[in-house]
């Protein structure tokens, strides 16, 4: 795996990049926009919106679907509301299966994503700093392992850790699946090209100096000038966890520990049994899709610069 | 393996004492990774050497034999199981492409002058990240299916009639769930990258002379190659971890079988045929191929130019 | 729950453990708690179930007594990945007490060593159950399992397709094939049936009724014949019907066949008693079309039916702290008759018990009659259950053995070659499978 340079000056562009996104460019060719040809921009834009289309399409769909009889699913235009909708008795149907089950499933997901990424941006972040900004032997070795466990396919490490948390009696509570996420070696990653490249090694010894120690550094310094690697390793693990699907299904026995995806899929399976769970599983998944869609909308603008430009320099 | 010498100026002052900072900072992310990433594929391993027989009617206790490397003979001597490899090869061929270009095209368009509303379309493209793969599958299950999907129906009304599950559309038709899934966020990074070009650049090239094609061509692809390079890698991983999508599908068509990919063919022998030791010497090859993959591409594009990333 | 406030104690504490553990060895097991409450509090007991409702039962059982109490847990079916879970529980230690077992799983789960001998609990209810069923959980005199329902075939058929077309009910294959022409025949997007190509239990009930009997002991060794005669005519038969594009190759329970179902492109459907509920909750707008006959025969004037893969009891896993509870918690379940009643009504199957006297839903359901057009549909059940081969046996690896035949079927269909082959690829996965976990064949 490549690495970085340890300790090396700061790429010329990288970290001010980061921190100003989309700012010259952008007004650069802002500028320009009358003598663009009409044609190509009617092109550009049209492509855009085909594209956009394309992405909401699913949405829309199950959003409509979520109206409708469990007659009406199979037997209406998917894109156009039927004669007597009844979005609210879906919603309450979905709201009280099971007592209310719906509902715990929702809080068990925002649990296991937000402590899970929260504390696997701490350790991460912790020690991809130490990486970036201590040399000791084997460090390399050490990070490209660690870098390594982004290619382990879950499918590998599922059922061994079923074993090994069951030998400390963990299976079937909220810790097995919450240990697991708050492991991101991605995390690490991107916190140590971070570190190189935002926290100049001249602030850490200046700081020393002044008669601080190394922790001390990291958890006020430091951190301060990392933020936008933590904002970005945090919402990397949370969604992460929030689409985690094989870990809980090995893990969890009580639907009361489900998070959203496992309890959707079990209602899934019963339609075998019942096709009333069909209207279940549709209305279900319009409201986490409309949870998830307010969620990456509110948190768009943290995403869109720091993952790579740090990410990708060095 | 690129590696530059520690700059002389910052070396002395780290090295200077192998603190205890140090292992407080560590020991905590890399206990949990021995914990949670080490000691399961070091038992996945052991457990991939061993399997359980039965004995006359097999009615009674089975024992636990060491096979040495029976299993992994027995997954490889599969034909289904080494068919699903060949599949998974031909789906990373149809689906990181697609995924690069995709998410490369989208980044180029929106960051270009022409775009109006590029921060809309940018949220629009990035909301299905967030939508969990499994619920993805079920909902493009609905959409692969005429009796549900407006789009076939629509389709079928000016006389074209395709069936996405069947044999030769089932995986074009995995591809677009991962697709739609994952190439907004693929996006945004390359986005991130073309804003860290530095507009000097752009302005240079346009006093030069220079059209928007040769722009993108000699200045912004260029320059964003290493997240390009990220953006494959990524893609490849995921590709090679193909489970869920497959899972949610097979039930509704016959293209689709238990063993469709190595992962669901490994999850299959776990869970639904209680054989967890040749699941995992499955596991463990997929575990293997996608090493190699990965860091072969990496040496590739590493030999090719200077180092990615 | 738990409370999320864990501080680095805690944490370290968890860590510290963990590593314990795996330095103590990687497969460390951690032993069954079994604690016997002395101080009159109700021993507990989990019950792990995937049909729906069947939550009412059980809480019943809680109302009616002081000394056991039972959670539910509603887990993924056996086959999609329940089973592996509790085999798992079993191996790591800590099992649910009573888990919902398919007949066809129950070897799967002796030769795994996972369940309770339970005949000094419930040995002497024997007489209670109808015996085919009492049987399939029993072996070398002893019981492992209490049988709760079956799923007994007939084939339910929209009736007004039928009179309209002018066609009597198919009462033999040869007029089943004769009306499958006469039906695709007035609409070409309508189909007779569906042929179910991801339903193992289906395609076996179809081979069982046909006279195949795939699995048998003979010394201390398993006969294994897939592709028997009687299996191969079955095969032909449908392959025909493929051929002629008489049967609409499609998934049940999948949402185009539910559509279908609705709108009347597929006319019949052979399953389980238990279907009834699944087609009124399908298709409601269709009440009154339907009714429900007797398997087609493939000698006129015989009587020879099959289930849809058996049916479903319940078992003690190995390991149950409560044993004797659990077994007893088993019977109540599915012998009582308030349990009973209640199982039939939320669509667990035909019961197992057999005297029916009590169940009044099976006496008379006007509701239901109703959407078979005034029809007594138990009737045709009960013929059929009293019909059933009962010498058909499961062997071990009956998960192999289903999804290496839906493999098998699947793509004979997806790539035009004979069903026939399916079944004998079937046979021999199936030897090599059982083979490979050194169980003897002959």
């Amino acid at each position: 795996m490549v690495t970085t340079a340890p300790g090396s000056t700061t790429a010329p562009n990288s970290p001010t990049a980061s921190a100003a996104p989309a700012a010259a460019p952008g007004r650069v060719a802002r500028g320009q926009r009358i003598r663009q040809p009409l044609v190509s921009t009617i092109v550009v834009n049209g492509v855009l919106v085909l594209a956009a289309i394309y992405f909401l399409l699913p949405i829309l769909w199950v959003l409509i679907a979520a109206t409708k009889s469990p007659g009406q699913l199979f037997n209406s235009f998917g894109l156009w509301f039927s004669d007597s909708p009844q979005a609210w008795q879906n919603l309450v149907a979905v709201f009280t299966q099971d007592g209310g089950i719906f509902t715990t499933w929702i809080v068990n997901s925002v649990i296991y994503s937000a402590v899970g990424a929260f504390v696997a941006m701490v350790i991460s972040a912790a020690c991809g700093y130490a990486f970036a900004k201590y040399v000791f032997r084997g460090r390399e070795t050490l990070f490209s392992i660690v870098l390594g466990g982004v290619l382990v396919p879950a499918t590998v490490i599922a059922l061994p850790l079923y074993f090994l948390l069951n030998a400390v009696d963990l299976t079937g509570t909220y810790w097995a699946v919450l240990l697991p996420s708050m492991v991101s070696p991605f995390g690490v990653y991107l916190a140590r090209i971070h570190a190189n490249a935002a926290v100049p090694d001249e602030v850490i010894e200046a700081a020393r100096i002044d008669g601080a120690g190394d922790l001390r550094i990291f958890a006020t310094i430091a951190t301060r000038m990392l933020m936008p690697a933590l904002v970005t390793i945090f919402l990397f693990q949370f969604v992460t966890i929030w689409n985690n699907y094989l870990l809980p299904l090995v893990m969890l026995n009580s639907p009361r520990t489900f998070p959203l995806t496992l309890g959707l899929t079990l209602w899934n399976s019963q339609t075998q049994r019942d096709p009333m769970f069909y209207q279940l599983v549709v209305t279900g998944s319009a409201v986490s899709a409309i949870l998830l869609v307010v969620l990456m909308i509110s948190l768009q603008r943290f995403w869109k610069a720091d993952l790579t430009a740090g990410a990708t320099k060095g | 393996m690129a590696t530059i010498a520690p700059a002389p100026a910052t070396a002395p002052a780290t090295r200077r004492r192998p603190p205890v900072a140090l292992f407080v900072l560590t020991v905590p992310f890399l206990v949990m990774f021995a914990l949670f990433f080490v000691a399961p594929i070091v038992y996945a391993v052991v457990q991939s050497l061993f399997a359980t027989k039965s004995s006359g009617l097999g009615f009674g206790a089975p024992e636990t034999v060491f096979v040495f490397f029976d299993n992994y003979l027995a997954a490889l001597s599969n034909p289904s199981f080494v068919e699903s490899l060949g599949r998974l090869l031909l789906f990373s061929l149809i689906e990181v492409p697609l995924m690069v270009v995709t998410a490369l095209g989208l980044a180029l368009l929106l960051e270009s002058a022409r775009a109006r509303f590029p921060r809309f379309f940018r949220v629009v493209y990035f909301v299905p990240y967030g939508v969990p793969g499994v619920i993805a599958a079920l909902l493009w299950g609905f959409l692969y299916i005429p009796a549900t999907s407006p789009v076939l129906q629509g389709l079928a009304a000016i006389g074209i009639d395709i069936n996405p599950l069947s044999s030769d559309g089932v995986l074009f038709a995995i591809a677009n769930i991962a697709l739609w899934g994952f190439a907004g966020y693929n996006m945004l990074i390359l986005i991130a990258a073309l804003n860290a070009i530095p507009s000097e650049l752009y302005e240079a090239a346009r006093i030069d002379g220079a059209s928007e094609w040769t722009i993108t061509w000699q200045i912004k692809l260029p320059l964003v190659r290493p997240s390009v390079i990220l953006v494959t890698v990524f893609t490849i991983i995921g590709t090679l971890q193909l489970f869920v999508e497959p899972l949610v599908l097979r039930p509704l068509t016959t293209a689709i079988s238990s063993d469709f990919t190595p992962n669901l063919a490994a999850y299959n022998q776990s869970f639904a045929q209680g054989n967890p030791n040749l699941a995992a010497a499955m596991a463990v090859i997929v575990a293997v191929i996608g090493f190699v993959f990965s860091f072969g591409f990496l040496r590739l594009v590493n030999r090719k130019g200077n180092r990615a990333w | 729950m738990f409370g999320l406030s864990l501080n680095r104690r805690t944490r370290l504490v968890v860590a510290g453990t963990l590593t314990l553990a795996l330095a103590g060895g990687l497969a460390a097991c951690s032993s069954g708690s079994s604690d016997t409450p002395s101080d009159g509090s109700p021993v507990e007991l989990t019950f792990q179930s995937w049909v729906p409702n069947i939550d009412q039962a059980v809480d019943a059982f809680n109302a009616s007594h002081d000394d056991v109490q039972v959670t539910l847990e509603t887990i993924t079916a056996g086959p999609d990945g329940g089973y592996a879970k509790m085999l798992s529980a079993v191996q790591a230690g800590e099992p649910a007490d009573v888990v919902q077992l398919g007949y066809d799983a129950i070897p799967d789960f002796l030769i795994n060593d996972a369940l309770e001998d339970i005949t000094e609990y419930v040995g002497d209810s024997e007489d209670l159950f109808v015996p085919w069923q009492w049987a399939t959980g029993s072996f070398d005199g002893a019981v492992y399992a209490v049988p709760q329902a079956s799923g007994p075939l007939g084939q339910f058929y929209r009736k007004d397709i039928f009179d309209s077309l002018g066609l009597a009910y198919p009462t033999t294959w040869e007029e089943y094939y004769e009306a499958a022409k006469v039906i695709h025949a007035s609409d070409p997007n309508k189909y007779i049936t569906a042929f179910a190509f991801n339903q193992a239990p289906w395609l076996i009930g179809l081979a069982q009724q046909g006279g195949a009997n795939w699995f048998g002991v003979s010394g201390d060794a398993w006969d294994v014949t897939i592709d028997d005669e009687s299996t191969m005519k079955v095969a032909e038969f449908w392959q025909k019907l493929i051929d002629e594009g008489l049967v609409k190759i499609e998934a049940d329970f999948s949402s185009e066949w539910n559509a279908d179902i609705q709108n009347g492109n597929v006319a019949t459907w052979i399953s389980g008693s238990w279907a009834d509920a699944i087609l009124r909750g399908t298709a409601p707008d269709t009440a009154g079309s339907w009714a429900v006959g007797a398997m087609p025969q493939w000698e006129a004037g015989e009587n020879v039916s099959a289930t849809w893969a058996g049916g479903s009891a319940s078992a003690v896993l190995k390991g149950s702290a409560h044993p004797k509870e659990a077994a007893e918690f088993a019977l109540w379940l599915n012998s009582d008759p308030e349990s009973v009643n209640i199982l039939t009504n939320v669509g667990a199957g035909w019961p197992a018990i057999a005297d029916t006297s009590e169940i009044t839903s099976l006496q008379s359901d006007p509701e239901v009659f109703e959407f078979y057009g005034g029809q007594d549909i138990w009737d045709v059940f009960a013929e059929s259950d009293a019909a059933v081969d009962t010498s058909w046996m499961w062997p071990p690896l009956s998960s192999t053995l289903f999804a290496s035949l839906t493999d098998n079927v699947k793509s004979a269909v997806e790539g035009g070659t004979p069903l026939t082959g399916a079944f004998e690829a079937t046979q021999t996965d199936m030897v090599d499978a059982l083979e490979a976990k050194g169980i003897a064949v002959n």
